[in-house]
Formats: structure tokens, C-alpha cells, sequence
């Protein structure tokens, strides 16, 4: 995430360089996608069931948000157009992943 | 309802991981077989005018991007270049543009390619439909750790016939599906993001038809081009590098 985005502010008008930002987003994406797979097992392993699963999921993408915030310096707008990107970017795609490592780690260690 | 099943730990060795191995070598596979049948379609020099066209497009399309760069002179100039109805180079003919289309339909290359494109997708899913099916049919596999409706037996329990156990157990082939879902990520991961946006832009192409016909996207690019306001940005640059300097100054 070296790249900076946008140079800063023009009247109204941001100016953004889209490449830029598209490398950026991609790895947003790319440490979310990580995250989510480790998290699965990790609390499949722990043997969280129910909501505490999901809620553990939702604690670690938050961290992950912090985590983006500290490496983006706290000035978002300048690597990325919106707050959405920091935030909400990669979290739903996710779950998926999530669930499904979740319930494979669950199911070896603790069901069978 | 309320104890427990127990599960063989056979069927964890046998079933539950060597098929979530099998779904992943086989995405992995999917990645390099379609890899290999997109590389000889790149290679024989494509026709010099949709070159043309194709330039031309993404030199307009530059144009809209940053058109808050240049005076509303400039702009104006280069607009009437791209779109006036005589010689505009984003002009095309009425005749012309049917003809393109025709030729476009009457192209097997096309079709052709999305045919591959798409095999390449399905075959394999079936195989690995058909092999779960044929050996893994009819048994849970696992647990879901968490507590679903009874709306969601048929999803889960796809192959078994009893409605008594707890819907949190997932049949087999179910467990194949949510392989075929979840999966996406871990191979966004290990193939590139290429490989996520992939089926994205399948659907893409398969939606547009000929959604890659350049003489379309001219005529798309003009009507864009024709109504775009011109807001030229400049001005306000001065007064901004003018807060930033005083800003500057007072440190």
C-alpha cells in the first residue's frame, strides 16, 4: 500500500489517481481475503460456536480496519476515495471464506 | 434432536478432506487449463482498423477523465475533433455500423471463444458434481457450528431424507457446494486477483454479447463525450496552492 492516491483537493474536485487507487483497494482485498481464511480456522480450532463465531469475525475485520488505518497514516483520503474503502472494502466477500474454514477446522478437531 | 451424532473419523479422512483437496487442486486446474486455451486466441494479429477504433476510444475516453485539466477552449476544440457528424473520428456512418454488426454475428471466432470459455467453467464442475454424487452420496460429512432455520435443510442436507436431523448437519454433496462458494477467496489468493474477477467478467461478456465491438463503443463514447459539462478545475488550483503556501509560512 506504498502508493499514494490522490495528491489533494481542488476546489471541490478530488484528484485521484485511479491506478493508484485500484492497487490500493486490491490489497485491501488481499489482506482481507488472508484474514478472513486465518480467522476461520483459528476459530474453528478455539471451537466457537454460534454467534460468538461471527462475532470474532467482526472483531478481527474491525482490527483489520484499525490496522489499515495505522498503515494509511490516518489520512485516508489520501490513499483511498472514501472512508467505505477502509472500512466496509473485502468484509461481506469474506464471510464466505470465513464460514467455510470455520466450520472445516471446527469439524476435525472437535467433531469428529 | 438435542444429543449429538458421532461422526466416523473415517468419514473425516475419506470424504471431508480429501474432497475440499480435490475442490482446490481442480480450481487450481481450472485456473491453468483456461490459461492455456485464452493464450493461442491472443496471438494471431488482430484486424489494424479495430486497432484503430479501440486507440481512438481510449484516447476520448482520456479526454472525458480529465477534462477538468484543460480550458473550456481546448476542450471544446478536441470535442468537435472526436464528434462533429462529418469527419469526427467517433462518427460512424449509419450503414457501416450495421454492417460491423452483422459481421460481428456472422463471426465463428466469437463464438468460438465464449464456447471454450465456458466449457472450461462447466466440464469440470460436473465431473466433480458426478464424482461426489457417485461416492459421498447420501451421508453428513460435517457440522456447521452454528445454528440454522429449518428453511435451510434443503440446501444443507441436499441427498438426505430425514427430517429429524438437526439441520446444522451438512450432507456431502452440500459440503461440495459450499466448497464451490467459499473457495473463491482462497483462490483469489493463490492464483492472483485475475482469477477472482474472471467468472466476474464472463458474465460480463456472455450479458454484453458483443459487448467488445469497438465500432459499439464509439458511438457510446461519443454520446458520453457529447454530453459531459465542461468544469474546468485550474482556477481553483491557484487559490488552493495559495492556502497551502500561506499555510506554510505560518509554520
Amino acid at each position: 500500500m506504498a502508493a499514494a492516491a490522490g495528491g489533494g483537493f481542488a476546489g471541490d474536485v478530488p484528484i485521484i489517481h485511479a491506478d493508484n487507487l485500484v492497487s490500493n483497494v486490491k490489497s485491501v482485498n488481499y489482506s482481507r481475503t488472508f484474514l478472513s481464511i486465518i480467522s476461520g480456522v483459528v476459530a474453528g480450532i478455539w471451537g466457537l460456536t454460534g454467534l460468538m463465531g461471527f462475532v470474532f469475525y467482526f472483531i478481527v475485520m474491525m482490527v483489520a480496519s484499525l490496522a489499515l488505518l495505522v498503515k494509511a497514516k490516518f489520512s485516508v483520503h489520501t490513499y483511498f476515495d472514501s472512508w467505505n474503502r477502509i472500512i466496509l472494502e473485502g468484509v461481506i466477500g469474506g464471510l464466505m471464506s470465513f464460514v467455510l474454514f470455520w466450520t472445516f477446522a471446527y469439524d476435525i478437531v472437535h467433531i469428529f | 434432536m438435542a444429543e449429538e451424532l458421532v461422526l466416523d473419523t473415517a468419514i473425516r479422512d475419506w470424504v471431508l478432506i480429501p474432497l475440499s483437496v480435490v475442490m482446490v487442486l481442480i480450481g487450481v486446474l481450472r485456473y491453468f487449463v483456461s490459461k492455456l486455451m485464452r493464450s493461442p486466441a491472443a496471438s494471431p494479429s488482430p484486424d489494424p482498423k479495430l486497432v484503430k477504433e479501440g486507440q481512438v476510444v481510449i484516447r476520448a475516453r482520456n479526454l472525458r477523465t480529465n477534462v477538468q485539466f484543460i480550458p473550456a477552449k481546448a476542450f471544446k476544440a478536441r470535442k468537435v475533433y472526436y464528434t462533429n457528424e462529418e469527419n469526427g473520428l467517433l462518427h460512424v456512418p449509419k450503414e457501416e455500423a450495421q454492417k460491423a454488426q452483422a459481421a460481428m454475428f456472422s463471426d465463428p471466432n466469437m463464438a468460438m471463444d465464449m464456447m471454450k470459455k465456458n466449457l472450461s467453467m462447466i466440464v469440470p464442475q460436473t465431473l466433480t458434481f458426478a464424482w461426489v454424487n457417485f461416492f459421498f452420496s447420501g451421508f453428513v460429512a460435517a457440522k456447521i457450528p452454528f445454528p440454522l432455520t429449518q428453511r435451510f435443510r434443503g440446501m444443507l442436507q441436499n441427498g438426505i431424507d430425514l427430517s429429524t436431523v438437526d439441520v446444522s448437519y451438512v450432507s456431502s454433496r452440500s459440503w461440495y457446494f459450499l466448497n464451490l462458494f467459499g473457495l473463491r477467496g482462497l483462490f483469489s489468493l493463490i492464483l492472483g486477483e485475475e482469477n477472482a474477477t474472471d467468472d466476474a467478467q464472463k458474465m460480463m461478456q456472455m450479458g454484453g454479447g458483443f459487448g467488445f465491438n469497438p465500432t459499439m463503443s464509439l458511438g457510446a463514447e461519443k454520446d458520453s463525450l457529447d454530453i459531459i459539462q465542461h468544469d474546468w478545475a485550474l482556477p481553483k488550483m491557484e487559490r488552493h496552492a495559495e492556502d497551502v503556501l500561506k499555510k506554510l509560512l505560518k509554520k
